[in-house]
């Protein structure tokens, strides 16, 4: 991701024009979060105030996308880094207020990235329950513990956009299988502790 | 589905109907349909998975229905006769010899394994992994386990499920799956 032209600052200094600090905080995590192809939108809908013509809210709304983004894919964490971004000419004050401001949000930025990445589907939930079959139509005595378990598996995010695909997956385990999946996850569980300690 | 039937090579389609019937006689956990339809379509046949499943589904209930009914060949070959859509005659061929082969060996052995409501767990597959770098991320360092399981669901089909987890997340799945285990002993 390449660092902003002296352009996209230019765009920035629209910022100045805001009613206040919070309005400008609201519109970077609006101008993070929103993928390139809602910025149309978000620059109707943010900037009367701030910008003269639907020129120059689009151009604002890109810029502040591209800077916050740009930090986060560099994972900026001090002060001086994302200060030095700015063109020497950049207006003082307001170069300070974002840089605070991107500060604030950046380790929740960094998780929504890494969240948004893509990915198998996800789980999101897993609810269990151990029965024991006593009879059926076919056997009329028995005691077989078995386990349900029910597993709730989310789509792709980046694929479904707002309205996530969650589907459930109810399974069944006997004794035998169970002892598989556990004798399995503890060798991931091994693995990890092996990771861990390099 | 019958026309279906037509596309697949009758070795293909012996093969399937002889996994029915073990699946049905409970010698092995269930049908794998997209490896079949995999290797039926590496052969030059276009036929997708979703009518493979249909055929198969078409299989099974002709085969434990006549096990549940005690047919002989002939009363199945006939019964198939007088059907509605018959099945072209290479796959009544197929039917009859493996059913002539293996159809009184089906004991619907009354099992706890026949009662699956929902499907049956096979397998579990396993990675763990560290994601290094993203396009929303240079540097990510992010580690994930990644899972496939193995499920026959209660007609029998093999299908993969794949999903992935956060090291907190597997962390809990481990602990709940040995919870389950405890209570599995137990009762």
């Amino acid at each position: 991701m390449a660092t902003l032209r002296d352009g996209e600052f230019a765009a920035l200094q629209s910022l100045l024009k805001a009613p206040s600090k919070d309005a400008v905080r609201q519109l970077c995590q609006e101008c993070f979060s929103s993928p390139p192809a809602g910025l149309g939108l978000l620059a109707q809908r943010a900037c009367p105030g701030l910008a003269a013509d639907p020129e120059e809210a689009e151009k604002l709304v890109s810029a502040l996308h591209s800077l916050t983004r740009h930090i986060v894919y560099c994972g900026l964490t001090r002060a001086e880094d994302i200060l030095s971004l700015f063109p020497e000419n950049f207006h003082q004050n307001l170069k300070n207020l974002l840089t605070k401001i991107i500060l604030e949000n950046i380790s929740a930025w960094r998780t929504e990235a890494q969240a948004s990445q893509i990915s198998l589907p996800r789980l999101v939930d897993m609810d269990w329950r151990v029965d024991i079959k006593t009879s059926s139509d076919s056997i009329s005595r028995m005691a077989v513990p078995t386990c349900l378990l029910q597993l709730k598996i989310q789509e792709d995010v980046a694929l479904c956009g707002n309205s996530p695909v969650v589907s459930a997956l109810t399974v069944e385990l006997s004794k035998e299988t169970l002892d598989t999946m556990l004798e399995g996850l503890g060798r991931i569980r091994d693995q990890l502790s092996a990771v861990a300690n390099k | 589905a019958a026309d279906k039937i037509n596309l697949i090579p009758q070795d293909f389609f012996a093969e399937l109907c002889e996994q029915i019937i073990q699946h049905l006689n409970h010698k092995i956990p269930g049908v794998d349909i997209a490896e079949l339809c995999q290797r039926i379509q590496a052969s030059g046949i276009e036929i997708n998975v979703g009518d493979l499943a249909k055929i198969a589904n078409v299989v099974s209930f002709l085969f434990s229905t006549a096990a549940r009914n005690n047919l002989s060949t002939e009363e199945l070959v006939s019964a198939l006769g007088n059907a509605v859509t018959a099945l072209p005659k290479q796959a009544l061929h197929v039917i009859r010899h493996v059913w002539n082969e293996q159809g009184k060996s089906i004991s619907l052995s009354e099992d706890a394994r026949d009662m699956a409501t929902v499907g049956q767990f096979i397998d579990m597959k396993w990675k763990l992994g560290v994601a290094m770098s993203s396009d929303t991320c240079r540097s990510l360092k992010y580690p994930y386990v990644t899972v496939t399981l193995k499920v026959a669901d209660p007609s029998g089909q093999i299908t993969d499920k794949s999903f992935e987890m956060t090291i907190p997340q597997f962390k809990n799945f481990f602990r709940q799956f040995k919870e389950m285990a405890a209570v599995l002993e137990m009762v």
